[in-house]
């Protein structure tokens, strides 16, 4: 459960004032792992910054970073399209053309089917 | 530590689940993910109703909606996320960033309170997204039939209406599954 008594300016202080990421696109559920080069700096890296780069040696995704750091997910998008564009994550996003593509479908289908 | 030992990183795909406040959306979501749902909040911005104490900010006032998620790994190339969002008009700008690239939703209805799934079915349909209604049956009973639902809901032939049991592991798999079947069969007519 988040800190409710989070203060609703520290966000935006967190990106300097920024709402939008680089890319004002990236998904929610966009997989995100620490690259060699951020973890090599990782010791020079602040803050969520360092946060974010420690965290995603295990690749997860922008909601989880935002749930575990407990971040506005705004601003968890913010500061991975930052480290993104900085070259300290690679980030893997969801196929652009995936509700076209019936054999992917298929594919979630028989195994979703297969639990139980 | 080295990134190179991690797995193959899973290409993402998610469907929403949508709905008015308590109607089992994070239920839904705990009864199948592998993982506890994660809680995180996103800001939205309102029109204030009243001047702020401050002075600050003149018209707007931020506050926050939660959000809850958790993940199925469908296989070691698929990882599919679940992402319960309070379905509500002034959420609007939030429904924009979920939407974006998910394969379908479930819309949760609560049959004493039917009139809390409109924003969320409204902004589907505008959308275009593939969804699905699906009734929570709560203590196992319908206390409206499924076509005064339809009747009620406005929606076509052509947008599946289910009744699930949300706190049911299968139950809820099924209607995931019925959302995929209707995705599937959009992404097939397309073609």
């Amino acid at each position: 459960m988040p800190d409710r008594d989070v203060s609703l300016l520290r966000p935006y202080l967190l990106t300097s004032g920024r709402t939008e990421p680089i890319d004002r696109n990236l998904e929610l559920e966009a997989q995100v792992q620490t690259s060699e080069l951020g973890a090599a700096s990782h010791p020079s890296l602040t803050f969520e910054r360092r946060d974010i780069v420690a965290l995603c040696r295990r690749t997860m995704s922008v909601a989880e970073v935002a749930a575990m750091l407990g971040l506005h997910l705004g601003v968890a998008r913010v500061l991975v399209a930052d480290l993104a564009a900085l070259g300290y994550v690679v980030v893997h996003r969801p196929p652009a053309a995936l509700t076209g593509d019936p054999a992917m479908i298929e594919r979630i289908i028989r195994r979703l089917e297969a639990i139980s | 530590m080295k990134p190179s030992a991690e797995p193959r990183t899973p290409t993402p795909v998610k469907i929403i689940i949508a709905g008015g406040f308590g109607v089992g959306k994070t239920t839904a979501v705990s009864s199948i993910s592998e993982i506890t749902p994660l809680r995180t909040e996103a800001a939205i911005t309102t029109a204030s109703e009243e001047a702020d104490r401050t002075g600050l900010i003149p018209d707007k006032t931020t506050t926050t909606v939660a959000l809850d998620f958790g993940c199925i790994t469908i296989d070691d190339d698929i990882k599919l996320y679940l992402f319960g969002t309070p379905g509500q008009d002034r959420f609007g700008f939030m429904w924009r960033d979920l939407v974006l690239g998910a394969l379908g939703a479930l819309v949760i209805v609560d049959t004493r309170r039917i009139d809390e799934c409109y924003p969320a079915v409204d902004y589907f349909e505008k959308a275009g997204l593939p969804f699905v209604v699906a009734v929570n049956l709560f203590e196992g009973k319908l206390s409206h039939a499924v076509a005064d639902i339809r009747w009620a809901l406005a929606i076509g032939d052509h947008v599946p209406l289910v009744t699930f049991d949300a706190r049911v592991k299968l139950s809820v798999r099924d209607a995931l599954l019925t959302v995929l079947r209707t995705t599937l069969e959009r992404a097939t007519t397309a073609t």
